[in-house]
């Protein structure tokens, strides 16, 4: 019985098998129909364990032989992410990401077009981004901002020909160091210093305008960053320990300029780095996602947009840093960490930031603050400096950490900057030459001393100048209309300094004596002291009175300010916030440790008149 | 002859020369004498000896600093001249003293005017400072501005004494100049110094210090000199730098400063500003693109020296006392430039290691550290200084 049974059942088979050869054949007609992707892109990398298919990013015809006709309804040109595509390469699966790119300053450059406004013909009411998308301000209210190809003046074309090559809303290529992708692959798909594929595809072999390599970096490195934040503050680096100093191309490297080549034909020296660089930290380790891609909300500045702080890591002087507890399965910490070498759990108690958000990679465990390496997976133990005596100096609540912590402040003095209407430049957001190109010379380059003013937060902060533009404009008939101009802000002729962090932290402070000793660091620039006047002896060309250097002179005991700081509430430190801080100098010979009690309660001048001072002073 | 000499006249009313009235008074033969080098009676070849009838011995100034050059020299054989023995020729020849005229001649004979001076005293060397000039980086970014004699300057605070309208022969006259001297006149020659003014009842300043130590404003330094040699003048194109007088050398500096400057012993034993002259450094780009050796460095010599940027004022206290990178103790918590990290064979350009002071020394540590420490004495200076310069203070 078993026995026919089986028989019974190997003709079941046998019929069975019969009656699927058209389904499975036809199976196989369908496998040589297959993707034509990957037999002409033979070798390509995988992107990675999640992005299987070709088509999902790209789009395009897979099932159609030869490129012409394969290439059908490509996502974008060189990568799926290319503006005004990639909503169909990357948005379909990333909605969260692409929503909130579409507000991030670094895609809408929103604050930089402002800026380039206010450095030339002010503002005129209206908000410009890269490409007019509309956006939620912070208090969530939508608007709709217009495309920077539509501010038809000076400021729109000095945007679109000169800062647009470093923003994510286009692409760059052929500038050594400097080429990137746009959109989502200007970060994830990192290129080389060639902007050359050098990748196992050999259809796309040394092809320039690709990524190093088809391979998704879901955590940039600090090279990435590098490729765009190495123009303006260079902070990129100033972090890593590199100098854009005086384009002086020595000491040479194997007969070419050097020590290191940028972007620019410009070369670099090295300084000391940042002390978080040279402790293996990347530029993500202290950076959320929300600062570098933006939280959905657009806002008018990076400091805006930015929610990292020192204090979230190290404390301020009196309160510890803040943590929350992980407590629900879908908090925003946990997706966030699952590209990390080490992973964020339940239960973890996560710092937060400035905005009250958890950081992915910074929590609080064992009386100690760590910081994960997002890529290393290296533990870094934060110092907390809260309630330290030095940190706890009456009128030091007043100063950001950098404004002592900083080592090297990049600061370029004088940019004289060109705008000539008989010579076509590129327009990087039209894609084509216009009437009009621009260049530039410059005066000095200094990392130090820098000098303090106060900034946004009303703290004292270091400045930058951001810009000392003079302006020069020729016209189509090679007439020179405006030579040297300097632009209006805020209601007058003046040149501008930014609070700026530079991104060259120092473990040793800036020493009390030499910074309250210093009214370079006050913002006089370089400098004698003549009686009761404070003489600049690096001088603007424009007028034999005003420091290049600085922005506040002092003739006979009247402090003046000549240039403006930028952002709202921002200034330069008054006549009488000058006589305090220079005040402090009556105290420092003798006490000059920071951790000296007196200076946790406030400075008291008239001490120096009691006896034991007299005495002491009086040397006897 | 006489023929001769009425065409040289003639040639020079025909040119409308201004020859200066005390000389159009005498005849031409008083200058161009027979026997003499007829057609330039004012030519060091000739020893000047149209002129030295007169001006009795001011000849003496071809055989000193001016017409020798003896110092530079000797830099460039001990320096350049060991990789490049016609280096002194390709690259510092431009400003040799050929003759009387280089300085009193032009529109008439004439005392020479401050830009007279400055043909030669420009650039990296003494006297363009005075005038509140400083030299731009080398890089064509930087050659921008108002330009004098084809060179664009950083525009500084000039020389008190040159704001108030004296020029260089108010301290450095002829005869000082043809003794050898470096100038006729001191500083405490027309000065005394004011008891009222804290720093200057301090004993030691007056008998240590160089006035110009204090009062020096600014200085011009340049840190780490490249000359890069191109055999190939093609490969020039990939330095975008100012083209100089040679045509197989460009110039360029590591860095350049323009603030006040660092201080050491000058030969007098007194303390005085102290500047690179030169850290010197030498590519020659061929053998470089061939695995050669570049950026040697030759020299790392600095000099005491006068800059003419002399100011009223001074910087604080602490611009000194507080400060041991001015006098080449830069602590490392306190460095920027990574000088090893590029190769310079340095440690930093502020340690005194690995460099000399080629007409002085440097401070030595114990003395720093004395000077540093804050003595009672100092503390009271000090105190009142600041008193001083607060009570005056606006709020």
């Amino acid at each position: 019985m078993l026995i026919r049974t089986v028989n019974h059942g190997k003709i079941h088979i046998a019929l069975l098998l019969l009656l699927c050869l058209p389904i499975v054949l036809s199976g196989c007609q369908t496998r040589t129909k297959q993707s034509s992707c990957v037999r002409c892109h033979k070798g390509i990398e995988h992107v990675s364990k999640t992005h299987g298919d070709c088509v999902s990013c790209h789009g395009g015809k897979p099932l159609e032989e030869g490129k012409e006709k394969a290439h059908q309804g490509v996502f974008g040109i060189s990568n799926p992410e290319f503006i005004g595509r990639w909503e169909n390469g990357c948005a379909p699966c990333h909605r969260y990401q692409f929503e909130r790119m579409q507000s991030n300053l670094m895609y809408t450059a929103a604050g930089i077009i402002r800026n380039a406004q206010l450095t030339w013909e002010g503002e005129d009411g209206n908000s410009y981004t890269t490409h007019g998308e509309k956006q939620f301000d912070a208090d969530g209210k939508p608007f709709s901002p217009k495309p920077v190809a539509e501010l038809d003046n000076l400021s729109g074309e000095l945007y679109r020909k000169f800062c647009a090559r470093c923003h994510v809303g286009a692409q760059t290529t052929g500038v050594y160091s400097a080429s990137h992708s746009s959109g989502c692959a200007a970060c994830h798909f990192p290129w080389n210093n060639e902007g050359v594929y050098t990748g196992n595809d050999k259809t796309m072999k040394g092809k320039a305008g690709y990524s190093a390599a088809h391979t998704m970096n879901s955590l940039p490195d600090t090279q990435v960053c590098t490729r765009c934040h190495n123009r303006s503050g260079r902070i990129a680096f100033s972090y890593q320990g590199l100098n854009d100093g005086n384009n002086s191309f020595v000491p040479t490297r194997r007969g070419e300029g050097g020590p290191v080549m940028a972007s620019g034909a410009r070369n670099l020296t090295h300084i000391t780095a940042d002390v978080h660089f040279a402790a293996g930290m990347e530029c993500i380790d202290c950076h959320t996602s929300r600062d570098v891609m933006g939280d959905g909300f657009a806002y008018r500045n990076m400091y805006l947009q930015t929610e990292v702080a020192c204090e979230d890591c190290h404390g301020g002087a009196r309160e510890v840093p803040r943590y929350r507890e992980i407590t629900r399965e879908n908090d925003e910490a946990l997706r966030e960490s699952k590209n990390y070498k080490m992973l964020v759990t339940s239960g973890m108690k996560m710092i937060q930031t400035s905005k009250g958000r958890s950081y992915s990679n910074v929590f609080y465990r064992d009386n100690t603050v760590w910081v994960a390496g997002k890529k290393s997976g290296k533990l870094h133990r934060s110092k907390v400096i809260t309630g330290t005596p030095e940190h706890n100096v009456v009128g030091h609540e007043r100063l950001e950490c950098y404004s002592c912590h900083s080592r090297a402040v990049p600061q370029c003095y004088g940019c004289h900057t060109t705008y000539d209407k008989s010579q076509d430049g590129h327009d990087f957001i039209k894609g084509a030459d216009t009437p009009g190109a621009f260049s530039e010379t410059e005066d000095y380059r200094l990392l130090s001393p820098f000098p303090l003013a106060l900034n946004q937060r009303g703290r004292i902060s270091p400045v930058t100048p951001g810009c000392q533009t003079f302006i020069n404009v020729i016209e189509p008939d090679g007439k020179q209309s405006k030579t040297e101009y300097v632009a209006k802000y805020k209601g007058k002729q003046q040149l501008r300094f930014a609070p700026f962090y530079s991104h060259n932290t120092s473990k040793k402070a800036v020493g009390c004596a030499e910074c309250h000793g210093n009214p370079a660091f006050l913002g006089f620039g370089q400098h004698v002291v003549e009686g009761n006047s404070i003489k600049g002896t690096l001088i603007c060309e424009r007028s034999d009175s005003k420091p290049l250097d600085g922005f506040l002179t002092m003739k006979k005991g009247r402090v003046n300010a000549y240039s403006a700081i930028t952002r709202e509430n921002a200034r330069p430190l008054s006549g009488a916030e000058v006589k305090r801080t220079l005040s402090v100098n009556l105290c420092l010979p003798c006490h000059d440790k920071a951790r000296d009690p007196i200076y946790r309660k406030g400075i008291n001048l008239r001490a120096l008149d009691d006896a034991l001072h007299r005495r002491l002073l009086s040397g006897s | 002859m006489h023929w001769m000499m009425l065409f040289i006249a003639g040639f020079c009313l025909a040119l409308n020369l201004n020859v200066a009235s005390a000389h159009v008074a005498l005849a031409c033969s008083s200058c161009h004498r027979q026997g003499g080098n007829a057609s330039d009676p004012a030519a060091r070849s000739g020893r000047a000896n149209g002129c030295v009838v007169c001006h009795t011995g001011h000849e003496r100034i071809f055989d000193h600093a001016m017409g020798q050059r003896s110092g530079e020299k000797q830099f460039v054989q001990r320096s350049y001249g060991r990789f490049d023995s016609a280096f002194w020729d390709k690259n510092c020849n431009s400003c040799h003293l050929r003759g009387c005229l280089d300085c009193h001649g032009g529109a008439g004979l004439a005392k020479p005017t401050i830009a007279v001076c400055q043909r030669c005293h420009n650039g990296y060397f003494t006297g363009w400072d005075y005038s509140g000039r400083a030299p731009r980086e080398d890089n064509m970014r930087y050659q921008r501005g108002i330009e004098v004699n084809g060179s664009t300057f950083l525009k500084m605070l000039p020389d008190v004494h040159y704001t108030v309208g004296m020029t260089c022969g108010a301290c450095h006259s002829m005869k000082s100049l043809a003794n050898g001297k470096k100038s006729s006149k001191k500083c405490r020659d027309c000065h005394k110094p004011s008891q009222n003014i804290p720093e200057h009842r301090i004993p030691a300043h007056l008998q240590r210090l160089e006035c110009y130590a204090c009062h020096s404003a600014w200085a011009p330094q340049e840190y780490g000199t490249f000359f890069l040699r191109f055999r190939n003048n093609r490969l020039k194109d990939d330095f975008d730098l100012k083209p100089g007088s040679s045509a197989e050398y460009l110039r360029s500096a590591y860095l350049k400063k323009q603030d006040a400057p660092p201080l050491g012993i000058n030969a007098a034993g007194r303390i005085s500003p102290i500047r690179p002259m030169f850290i010197a450094y030498y590519t020659d780009i061929m053998t470089a693109r061939n695995n050669g050796p570049e950026n040697i460095l030759l020299t790392a010599e600095w000099r005491a020296y006068f800059p003419h940027t002399v100011q009223r004022g001074s910087v604080t206290c602490d611009g000194c006392h507080d400060n041991p990178t001015r006098f080449l103790f830069e602590p490392e918590s306190r460095r920027i430039y990574n000088l090893e990290k590029d190769g310079m064979g340095l440690e930093s350009f502020w340690l005194q290691t690995g460099q000399r002071v080629s007409n002085g020394s440097f401070m030595d540590a114990a003395r720093y550290l004395r000077m540093s420490s804050k003595s009672p004495a100092y503390t009271k200076a000090y105190v009142e200084k600041w008193k001083t310069f607060l009570n005056r203070v606006k709020d």
